[in-house]
C-alpha cells in the first residue's frame, strides 16, 4: 500500500498537466457558485423588501388587541372594553417584558376627508408620534412637512391622497367619521405633512392623526386604543415571544390577544417559504448542470489516461488507489473552484448590496401576497446561503468524480497496455 | 476547400465517439428540455394571471374618458352619448375575438356600518353583462350575485363583510362625493358575499347595480369605464388599434390596453420575465461551458488523429472546420432531441396543468398585482418561443465550437505525430 500523500500528489500533478482543462472546469464551477449566490441573494432581497413593507412599515412584529377585536376589527372592541385601560401603566407593563424593545398604541377609524371641493374616504390612523417611530418606519417616510403635535388638530396624509384632494401643507382638512356613540364626529384639521411609502393602498387611503385627537373625534376616552404594536428583540423567534408575553399579561385584568406577524399575515409567511423552495430548486438546477460539466471532463480525462492507469496497475497498485487519485482530483478541483468562486462572488455581492440596481424608471412597483414591492434589485446578505452553496459546490465536484473514478478502477491493465 | 470531405470527417467523428457525443449531448438536452418546460409554465401562469386580473379589473381593453386614468375622478366620466359611440365602436370590431364587454361606473367612497367604517371602491355594474365578463359571481360564498331587477343590493368582499360585521340581508351605508360635488349617502343591503383571495378586493370592492349608482351619484346614463374582455391577451394590441382607428378624433373617449390601464400588473409580469431571463441565461451559460468543455477535450485528446489528417494534406483551417462541424452536428442533434423531450415531457405529464397548491396553503400567497395565479398551472406553447430557444441553442453551440476549432487549426503536425507523447 502506497502512502496516501502520493495519490494527492498525482492528482495535483494531473490537474497541473492539463491546465486548460482545469481552468475551464473550475471556472464553470466558480460561475455556478456566483450564479447561485447572486440569485438566492436577490430573492432574499426581494423577500426582505416584502417583509419590510408588509410588517415594519406599520404592523410591528407583534400586536396586542382586545380578545374580541380580531378578525372583525369592530371599532367598539378596544383593549379593556368600553372603559379602556390605563394606557401608560399598560404600556409600561408590556415594555417591562425582557424581549419587548418598543410598544406603540394605535386607534383605527374610517372617515371622509374633505378639502372643500374634493372629498375622499380614508382610513384614520391614530398614533403616539414619539412611540410610533420606535415601532414602525411609516413616520420616517415623510416626503414633505413635519410630524403632527398632539392636541393641535394637525394631520398627515399620503402623497396620493394629497394629490386627489389637491391639498398643500398648511391647508385645512375637514374630517368626518362615525363615532363610537353612534353620532358623526367632525373636526377641522391642518395638514402639516405628507408621507410617501410607495405602497399605493397606503399612500391613497391613510391619514395619520395624533391619538388624543382621533379619540376625541370618535368620542372615545383617552384610555381606549384598538392595538398596541411591538417590536421584539429576536425577530425570528416572534411566535415564542408572543406566547410568553400573552402569559405575562394574563393577570392584567383585561382579555387580550397577542399575535405574532406570521399569524397576522400568513400569506406573507407562506410566500417567503415558497420563495425559499424556489431558491433551493434554482440552486439545485444550477449545480446539476455544473455536475455535468465536471463529470464530463473527468470522464474524458480518465479515458485519455487509460495507458497511464494500466502502467500504474501493472506496477502493482490496487484499483482502489487509482480510484482514489481521481476522487482526490475532484476534491482539489472543488477546493480551487471554491476559492475562485468566493473571490469573484464576494466583491460582486458587496458592491450590489451597497449600490442596488434601481429599475424604478423602467418598470413600476407592484403588490405581492398583500405587500408592496419596489423594483430595486438589492442583494441581501445572508450567512447560510454562501455556506450552503459552498458545501453544495464542493460535494458537486467530489460527487462528479465518483463515476469517472469507478470507470478508472475498471481499466484492464493487459488490454490497455496492448492497445486493445 | 473540400467541404464534402470535411463534412464526412466531422459526421463520422461524432458517430465514432458515441459515448463522448452522448455525454455532451446529454448536458445540452437536459438544459434545453428544462428551458422549454419552464418557459411554457411561465407563459401559462402569465396568461392565467392576466386573465384573472383583467376579468376582475377593467378588461383587456378599456374605454375611458382621456383624463380618467390619472385622476380617477367622477368628473372625468363618459356621458350617455359618448357611451353610445363607444358601444357602436365595440360592436363594429367585436367579431369572435371579443368574449364580453361591460360598462362600469366606479367611485371611491366610505362604507360604514354600526361597527366600523372603511374606504371602498364601489363599482356600478350591469348584473347580466358582468356575470359573463367577470368571474366574481362564481366566487360567492354566501347569498347570491346581483340580478337585473335588483335596486338597493350590494355584492361585497368577505373581508369587508367581516370588518363591517355584515351578513347577507344586513343594511349599510355608502358615502361618496357625487357629480355635483356634494357628499351623498346611499343605503344598500348585502345580497351576497364573495371571496377572491386577493386582499385588495376582498377588503375593498363592492358591486352595486349601475342604475342605483347613477341615481346616487347624479350621473344619468354615465359610465367611467367600458371594459372589453378578449379571448386571448395576445389579441389586445390588435383590438386596441382597431378601436383607436374607429374612435380617432373622438375627444371624449380613450382606448387603453391592459398594460396601460393596469401598470402594476404590467410591471409584475415584466419583473417575472426578467427573473426568468436571468435564470435562463445562467442555464445557457452553463450549457455552453459544458459543450465547449466536451469539444475542447475531444480536440486535446485527438492530437495524433489531427496530425495524421494534416500529414495527409488537410490544411490547418480545414482541420478547424472539421472540429467546428463536429460541434455543430452535436448542437443540432442534441438541440432537436432536447426540444422534443421538453415538449413531450411537458405535454404528456402536464397538459392538464401542474398543481402547485401543495406549496402554499393560503390562496392569497398566489395573489399579486391585482390578479391571482391559479395554483394549477396549464403550460402554454408559443411557436415564437420555440424558434427563439432553437436560435439560442444554435448560437451557443456555434460559439462554443469556435475556440476548440481554432486550437485544432494551430496544431504542430510534427510534434503531434511523434509516436510516444
Amino acid at each position: 500500500m502506497v502512502a496516501d500523500a502520493v495519490w494527492w500528489r498525482i492528482a495535483w500533478r494531473n490537474l497541473l498537466r492539463n491546465r486548460g482543462r482545469t481552468l475551464i472546469t473550475a471556472s464553470g464551477l466558480a460561475f455556478g457558485y456566483l450564479a447561485a449566490v447572486v440569485i438566492v441573494g436577490l430573492t432574499d432581497g426581494m423577500m426582505a423588501e416584502l417583509i419590510e413593507n408588509g410588517t415594519r412599515l406599520m404592523m410591528g412584529q407583534v400586536q396586542v388587541h382586545s380578545a374580541e377585536y380580531r378578525p372583525e376589527r369592530n371599532m367598539h372592541h378596544t383593549i379593556g372594553g368600553y372603559d379602556g385601560i390605563d394606557l401608560e401603566a399598560f404600556l409600561a407593563r408590556i415594555e417591562s417584558h425582557p424581549d419587548v424593545t418598543a410598544a406603540a398604541p394605535r386607534l383605527y377609524g374610517g372617515g371622509l376627508l374633505s378639502s372643500g371641493d374634493e372629498t375622499k374616504a380614508g382610513l384614520l390612523f391614530g398614533i403616539d408620534p414619539e412611540r410610533e417611530q420606535r415601532v414602525g418606519t411609516l413616520l420616517s417616510r415623510l416626503s414633505d412637512g413635519r410630524l403632527p403635535e398632539p392636541g393641535a388638530y394637525e394631520i398627515l396624509v399620503g402623497v396620493e391622497m394629497a394629490r386627489q384632494l389637491e391639498l398643500e401643507i398648511g391647508a385645512e382638512v375637514v374630517v368626518v367619521a362615525p363615532a363610537s356613540d353612534g353620532s358623526m364626529g367632525n373636526d377641522l384639521f391642518t395638514l402639516v405633512g405628507v408621507f410617501e411609502t410607495g405602497t399605493p393602498a397606503i399612500d391613497a387611503n391613510y391619514a395619520i392623526l395624533p391619538l388624543p385627537d382621533l379619540q376625541y373625534l370618535m368620542a372615545m376616552d383617552p384610555g381606549r386604543v384598538h392595538e398596541i404594536a411591538l417590536t421584539v428583540t429576536r425577530a425570528w423567534d416572534t411566535p415564542l415571544i408572543a406566547s410568553s408575553l400573552a402569559a405575562s399579561l394574563e393577570d392584567s385584568g383585561h382579555a387580550v390577544e397577542v399575535t405574532p406577524w406570521t399569524e397576522l399575515r400568513p400569506e406573507l409567511a407562506e410566500m417567503i417559504d415558497l420563495m425559499d423552495a424556489v431558491n433551493y430548486l434554482i440552486a439545485a438546477i444550477i449545480f446539476a448542470m455544473a455536475i455535468f460539466g465536471v463529470a464530463n471532463t473527468m470522464l474524458i480525462g480518465t479515458f485519455e489516461r487509460r495507458r497511464e492507469f494500466a502502467v500504474v496497475r501493472a506496477l502493482g497498485t490496487s484499483p482502489l488507489g487509482i480510484g482514489r487519485t481521481v476522487v482526490y482530483e475532484g476534491v482539489i478541483l472543488g477546493a480551487i473552484s471554491l476559492a475562485a468562486g468566493a473571490l469573484i462572488t464576494w466583491p460582486i455581492v458587496v458592491w450590489w448590496h451597497n449600490s442596488p440596481l434601481d429599475l424604478t424608471s423602467v418598470i413600476g412597483g407592484f403588490s405581492m401576497a398583500g405587500s408592496q414591492w419596489r423594483p430595486i434589485l438589492r442583494i441581501e446578505y445572508s450567512y447560510d446561503t454562501p455556506i450552503i452553496c459552498a458545501v453544495a459546490l464542493f460535494l458537486t465536484a467530489v460527487l462528479a468524480a465518483v463515476y469517472p473514478a469507478w470507470k478508472a478502477t475498471r481499466v484492464p491493465p493487459a488490454d490497455a497496455l496492448a492497445d486493445r | 476547400m473540400r467541404f464534402r470531405i470535411l463534412f464526412k470527417l466531422a459526421a463520422r467523428s461524432v458517430g465514432r465517439n458515441a459515448r463522448r457525443s452522448a455525454l455532451t449531448a446529454a448536458a445540452m438536452v437536459l438544459g434545453l428540455a428544462l428551458l422549454i418546460f419552464s418557459r411554457s409554465l411561465a407563459e401559462g401562469a402569465h396568461e392565467q394571471w392576466v386573465t384573472s386580473a383583467v376579468r376582475m379589473g377593467s378588461g383587456h381593453v378599456a374605454i375611458q374618458e382621456p383624463s380618467y386614468l390619472v385622476s380617477g375622478k367622477l368628473e372625468h366620466r363618459i356621458g350617455a352619448k359618448a357611451y353610445q359611440r363607444a358601444l357602436n365602436a365595440v360592436a363594429a370590431v367585436a367579431g369572435d375575438r371579443v368574449v364580453a364587454h361591460a360598462p362600469r361606473l366606479t367611485v371611491t367612497g366610505l362604507a360604514s356600518s354600526a361597527s366600523s367604517a372603511l374606504p371602498v371602491r364601489v363599482e356600478g355594474v350591469d348584473p347580466d353583462g358582468e356575470r359573463i365578463f367577470s368571474d366574481l359571481d362564481e366566487k360567492v360564498v354566501d347569498g347570491r350575485y346581483l340580478q337585473p331587477d335588483d335596486r338597493l343590493h350590494a355584492y361585497i368582499g368577505v373581508e369587508l363583510a367581516r370588518r363591517l360585521g355584515l351578513k347577507v340581508g344586513n343594511r349599510f351605508v355608502l358615502t361618496a362625493q357625487s357629480a355635483s360635488g356634494d357628499v351623498e349617502g346611499q343605503l344598500v343591503r348585502v345580497a351576497g358575499i364573495f371571496k377572491t383571495a386577493i386582499p385588495e378586493m376582498d377588503e375593498g370592492l363592492i358591486h352595486i347595480p349601475i342604475e342605483t349608482a347613477r341615481e346616487w351619484l347624479g350621473t344619468p346614463g354615465a359610465i367611467t369605464t367600458h371594459a372589453v374582455l378578449l379571448k386571448s391577451s395576445r389579441d389586445t394590441d390588435g383590438v386596441v388599434e382597431e378601436l383607436q382607428d374607429r374612435l380617432a378624433g373622438d375627444s371624449d373617449l380613450r382606448v387603453l390596453g391592459w398594460r396601460e390601464a393596469s401598470p402594476e400588473l404590467d410591471s409584475a409580469l415584466r419583473m417575472d420575465d426578467y427573473g426568468d431571463y436571468v435564470f435562463h441565461s445562467i442555464l445557457f451559460a452553463i450549457v455552453a461551458l459544458a459543450i465547449m468543455n466536451a469539444v475542447m477535450m475531444s480536440v486535446l485528446g485527438r492530437r495524433r488523429e489531427f496530425g495524421v489528417l494534416q500529414a495527409l494534406g488537410l490544411t490547418g483551417a480545414e482541420t478547424g472546420w472539421v472540429v467546428f462541424g463536429e460541434g455543430l452536428f452535436l448542437t443540432v442533434a442534441s438541440g432537436a432531441v432536447g426540444m422534443a423531450l421538453g415538449f413531450l415531457f411537458t405535454w404528456v405529464f402536464f397538459r392538464d396543468g401542474l398543481d402547485f397548491s401543495g406549496i402554499a396553503e393560503s390562496e392569497s400567497a398566489w395573489a399579486s398585482a391585482g390578479g391571482i395565479v391559479d395554483p394549477v398551472i396549464v403550460p402554454i406553447f408559443h411557436s415564437s418561443q420555440v424558434l427563439l430557444s432553437l436560435y439560442f441553442t444554435l448560437i451557443i453551440g456555434t460559439l462554443a465550437s469556435i475556440y476548440p476549432a481554432m486550437r485544432a487549426s494551430k496544431l504542430d503536425v510534427a510534434e503531434a505525430m511523434k509516436f510516444d507523447q
